[in-house]
């Protein structure tokens, strides 16, 4: 046992730059497969409702608005979201995905609403995926 | 004189709210009692309302810091009732995050371990370095905490070589570091005699008092789940249960040092070894009826996980055993005739986790002050009465 073994690693860290960054002026940069917040590609989606019945946190709602134009209507809750991007892997044609923005929050729950109005998608056998 | 000192559900000792009530002779502790209760949350009844799939993320929320563990123990478990097996790269990509995600969550416990024996610089360079992994764990799922890697079948994320290279990276620095914390560990004078002879466990009271994880391997019991049942792909990968014979504090720091030291190795090895092809296989969205029990080594001890099915989409009941639960009866026995001082460190030694372990409700009549034993299926008619004119939450007025 020697005395004071901590002390050569202290006066080490004197001299070094801090591990921390000055977060509201530099961000870190998030990883290509970052789970931010679901957003809809209305032109892909064939309103299958495979996102609706897998979320987690029932924060999907797909809504039929007019039956004769095929019209639906989707409301992502993202107050509700826990951003587990199981819908983006359920949706069958890639419409479904998932941004890289973090700073999401909000005073009102309400503003946290996010909605598509579309008119459903002619059934494809695999979408091109969007680069 | 004895005397009664009640230690939370509020306390700044505790990271979460437990009730302790220690009988005090002076300053030793006679008697200890533990409360607990103030952390439920229902999991276990929310799990049988939501689909196999939506509950892996519930079983993630279990806990924070071992959300990995629940939710591959009741993947594993759903695994077997769907008679489907994961393809050999998932697995080792599943094993991969679970043995970072010990990394992760022993580093965690070090920090802590210095915190509470008074050594607050320890503490702040162990957690800086706990980033490192956390980043690594950020790359391969995309999410910092609740990983969200499993998938029933396989997992959802695969690695590519980049990313293979920056873990390898990275584990250079970490295994320099946790060498160097290992050194500090068993010489610092002041943190040894800290923990030295704290709360004492011996071999055969581990045993009896069923402990399980380090508290159990630092009485000198090589006992562990990925070497005595090995799950996913452990049969095939090289790695040692580390024990320590002190049956103390420093004997459980030990062992986790020792323990980052085997993961390191582990994670290296899954990485050179990483066999090509799919990562997942197609699950059907129901099981036939059937009970399972799965069994997997959290960083904290053996966590179980009972499932059964019913033939729906939905399980019929999930009981979750945490590591901490098994370590409670444990906890008391290191109490006794401890100086109070020690609580907090002897208390944080088993890593508890109160969210994991608050499983149960005891029905507690508030006037009589008498506890009762109720039936699951009255359980069941209650909540069913309590929870009929409540709207459920997708028609609920936001905000409630």
């Amino acid at each position: 046992m020697n005395i004071g073994a901590f002390i050569p690693e202290l006066l080490r860290h004197l001299f070094k730059t801090p591990s921390t960054i000055d977060y509201p002026f530099k961000k870190l940069e998030v990883p290509p497969d970052f789970r931010g917040s679901p957003y809809l590609r209305p032109e892909l989606c064939i309103a299958c409702r495979a996102c609706e019945r897998d979320c987690p946190a029932e924060a999907i709602e797909i809504t039929l608005t007019n039956e004769a134009e095929k019209k639906f209507k989707m409301v992502i809750h993202n107050d509700r979201c826990i951003h587990c991007a199981q819908c983006v892997d359920s949706c069958p044609t890639e419409a479904m995905l998932m941004d890289n923005l973090f700073e999401i929050s909000d005073y009102d729950r309400h503003h946290l609403k996010k909605h598509w109005d579309f008119v459903r998608a002619v059934v494809k056998p695999k979408a091109e995926p969007k680069s | 004189m004895s005397f009664e000192i009640p230690i939370g559900p509020q306390h700044p000792a505790l990271k979460e709210p437990v009730g302790i009530r220690v009988t005090v002779d002076g300053e030793i502790i006679r008697e200890a009692d533990l409360r607990l209760g103030y952390n439920h949350r229902g999991v276990e009844k929310l799990a049988e309302q939501k689909t196999w799939t939506q509950n892996i993320y519930l079983m993630e929320r279990i806990c924070g810091i071992c959300s990995h563990s629940h939710a591959t123990c009741y993947v594993q478990g759903v695994e077997k009732l769907m008679e489907i097996e994961p393809p050999k790269r998932g697995l080792y990509i599943r094993i991969l995050v679970s043995e970072l995600e010990r990394v992760h969550s022993h580093l965690l416990w070090l920090g802590v371990a210095g915190h509470e024996a008074g050594f607050d610089s320890f503490f702040m360079y162990v957690w800086r370095d706990r980033e490192i992994v956390m980043d690594i764990l950020e790359t391969i799922s995309g999410n910092r905490v609740h990983y969200g890697i499993n998938a029933i079948g396989g997992v959802r994320r695969d690695l590519d070589e980049m990313q293979i290279k920056h873990i390898l990276d990275s584990l250079e620095v970490l295994r320099q570091r946790s060498a160097y914390y290992e050194k500090l560990g068993t010489t610092e004078p002041s943190f040894v005699a800290r923990l030295a002879g704290v709360g004492y466990l011996s071999k055969e009271e581990a045993i009896s008092l069923c402990a399980v994880g380090p508290t159990l391997r630092a009485s000198g019991v090589p006992m562990d789940v990925r070497k005595d049942d090995p799950y996913a792909v452990y049969g095939e990968v090289p790695f040692e249960v580390c024990t320590a014979e002190t049956c103390d504090v420093l004997g459980r720091t030990v062992v986790r040092i020792k323990e980052l030291m085997q993961s390191y190795n582990i994670i290296e090895f899954l990485l050179k070894n990483l066999p090509a092809g799919p990562i997942a296989v197609r699950a059907p969205r129901r099981a036939k009826p059937n009970e399972v029990v799965s069994r997997y080594e959290a960083p904290r001890g053996e966590n179980i996980h009972y499932i059964k099915s019913n033939g729906s989409d939905k399980p019929e009941r999930v009981k979750v055993r945490a590591p901490t639960l098994a370590n409670y009866a444990a906890t008391i026995k290191m109490l006794k005739n401890g100086f109070i001082a020690d609580v907090p460190l002897i208390f944080a030694a088993i890593d508890p986790c109160i969210c994991c372990a608050e499983r149960s409700v005891a029905i507690v009549d508030a006037r009589t002050e008498q506890e009762k034993i109720v039936t699951m299926s009255s359980l069941r008619e209650l909540s069913l009465k309590m929870t009929k004119h409540q709207a459920r939450k997708r028609e609920a007025e936001w905000p409630l």
